[in-house]
């Protein structure tokens, strides 16, 4: 029961500090609506995928996606904010543990990824026609996208000692995890390397599983992109969990946070 | 409460690296005890809070706080402490109120419980008038306070502060000892701070002083200031070594502290010969005779830590 308390209290601050952060909120769902706009009508002329699928019918799955990641992550990013003001040693120094609160700051950062993603998501009529079913099967994935996308989160803002680092987390880690990822273009056509990497990065997974909810061409069946979404989850927490020790006991550098 | 002391530290030490951050700790403090942590920059004073916070593992010795031991039941023990770091850790995001209700449902209270409990501490703090002011608006001072109502409102019965008045004026830090004295004393809650304002530990039961992560002097803070002299002469001017030197000749110092201008000594009695004394020595300028303080403990004791202590160096209260 502390353990709900505790999470619901990270959750809410969470919250509170992603509204009050309005401009950093309207970046978030901005970025996937330019890149479907700009970047998705000029390939629009240009690309047809897997036949005659129109480029911004193929690529706005993955645009989804990207919300749910840029959202998700950034916000469990966040973390690193509170390690350079203090609050994260407070939370781990709370009864309940890093468990506990990296589950907190998890799950807000699945609502503000699937609140970025769901804006994007809504406007899926226009760009393709879709059911009712297909929407409820995205807005499932978009879940899925969004607790995998977090964890990765705490596991980068486990080495970031500070917020300066964000930009060089966008460039270094975000970027390639959505390009090596089919979001933009299929992994099928990609050279073999990439196409190998493609295969170990779960954000793939998170695509193909978007991609399945709105009926285009998959690479691999629904059971496996939830099957790798849910286990790299997992496994991902629980490194952060060790990554998170307050003395770093297990990984890493023994200093105090 | 219970039969266990507050903290009991046996050989309490931490290295890191080569680095030996506290050699070794023995703390025995009952409940409803108000101790001081005292000592230079790097004396290990954060250390050993941090130590006893369950928020760092000792490399030796052990700790026990109300009879659980720091690593061993880290979470029991954890539910008893109210911690206040050495910077302010309050959210600018978020009101005073949100601030509080974060704090009180991560020390793991329920809703109901925890509204209730901000709300009597909105109360007895002062900060009823600042609930709904977002924390970056408040000054420095009222900061602090957060801070230090949010470690209390699970009602701890450890509250360990480092360095809590630090940069604030002087009415900030009254007002933070005069809820402090007053929640404590008042709910027997065990008080273990650190601080560079010396006058702050006067009040204290127990001073610790540490000094290159040794305990160099831990007592009452009226036996330590004791221990340095019946009184203190500060002694100034080119001839301050001569007339130091000679008052030692007659067995009249107890302890010398090299200053900016001259000598601060221990005088162990005889007040009148070396009033006498120091009336004819040549190159004084300036000669007062005053009652010790704890300052004068600190600069004796933290000058020159590896000379043997004539404090005791292991600490009860």
């Amino acid at each position: 029961m502390s353990a709900f308390n505790a999470i619901h209290g990270i959750v809410t601050r969470d919250l509170i500090r992603t509204t009050r952060q309005t401009s950093r909120l309207l970046g978030g769902v901005a970025r996937p609506f330019m890149w479907l706009l700009l970047v998705g009508t000029g390939y629009n002329a240009i690309a047809r995928v897997h036949g005659d699928l129109p480029y911004q019918v193929f690529v706005f799955p993955g645009i989804v996606v990207m919300a749910a990641l840029f959202g998700s992550m950034l916000t469990a990013v966040s973390t690193v904010y509170d390690r350079e003001f203090g609050m994260l040693r407070l939370m781990l120094a709370s009864p309940v543990g890093p468990p506990a609160v990296l589950a907190g700051r998890s799950l807000a950062a699945v609502f503000v990824g699937m609140l970025q993603g769901g804006i994007v998501l809504i406007f899926a009529p226009l760009i393709t026609p879709v059911s009712l079913e297909q929407m409820g099967a995205a807005a499932g994935a978009l879940a899925l996208c969004c607790m995998s996308s977090s964890v990765m989160g705490l596991v980068i803002a486990a080495r970031l000692r500070s917020v300066e680092n964000f930009a060089g987390v966008i460039n270094v880690v975000l970027f390639p995890l959505l390009f090596v990822s089919g979001a933009l273009y299929p992994t099928q056509t990609m050279p073999w390397l990439l196409r190998s990497l493609a295969q170990v990065n779960p954000v793939t997974y998170q695509v193909d599983l978007m991609r399945q909810a709105f009926s285009q061409p998959a690479e691999f069946s629904i059971e496996i992109d939830c099957l790798v979404i849910v286990v790299s989850a997992l496994l991902l927490f629980g490194l952060a969990c060790l990554l998170f020790d307050p003395e770093q006991r297990f990984i890493g550098r023994r200093v105090a946070q | 409460m219970s039969g266990f002391p507050a903290i009991e530290a046996e050989g309490l030490g931490r290295d890191y690296g080569t680095t030996r951050a506290l050699a070794a700790l023995d703390l025995h403090i009952s409940p409803g005890s108000i101790v001081g942590l005292l000592g230079p920059n790097g004396a290990g004073k954060t250390t050993a809070m941090l130590l006893l916070a369950t928020l760092l593992t000792p490399t030796r010795g052990t700790a026990r706080i109300f009879g659980q031991d720091v690593i061993r039941q880290r979470r029991a023990v954890r539910r008893r402490l109210g911690l206040v770091f050495q910077d302010s850790t309050v959210d600018g995001l978020l009101t005073t109120t949100e601030n509080l209700l974060f704090a009180a449902r991560l020390m793991g209270l329920g809703a109901t419980a925890a509204h209730q409990s901000v709300d009597r501490a909105l109360e007895w703090s002062g900060l009823g008038d600042r609930a709904d002011t977002p924390a970056r608006e408040l000054s420095g001072g009222w900061r602090r306070i957060l801070d230090l109502v949010r470690a209390l409102l699970h009602q701890p019965d450890l509250l360990i502060l480092d360095e809590p008045t630090v940069g604030l004026d002087p009415e900030h830090r009254d007002r933070i000892w005069s809820l402090l004295e007053s929640r404590c004393r008042s709910q027997g809650t065990t008080l273990l701070f650190s601080t560079h304002y010396l006058t702050e530990a006067e009040t204290a039961d127990r001073v610790v002083l540490l000094a290159q992560g040794n305990v160099v002097a831990c007592d009452a803070p009226s036996a330590l200031q004791d221990g340095i002299g019946l009184e203190v002469a500060e002694i100034e001017g080119p001839g301050a070594e001569r007339l130091v030197d000679a008052l030692s000749g007659l067995g009249a110092t107890r302890t010398r502290v090299r200053t900016e201008r001259g000598y601060r000594v221990g005088l162990s009695g005889a007040r009148d010969a070396v009033v006498e004394l120091a009336g004819t020595a040549p190159g004084i300028e300036r000669f007062t005779i005053r009652r010790p303080t704890l300052e004068d403990v600190y600069f004796a004791k933290t000058q020159d830590p590896a000379e043997p202590s004539s404090f005791p160096t292991s600490c009860s209260a």
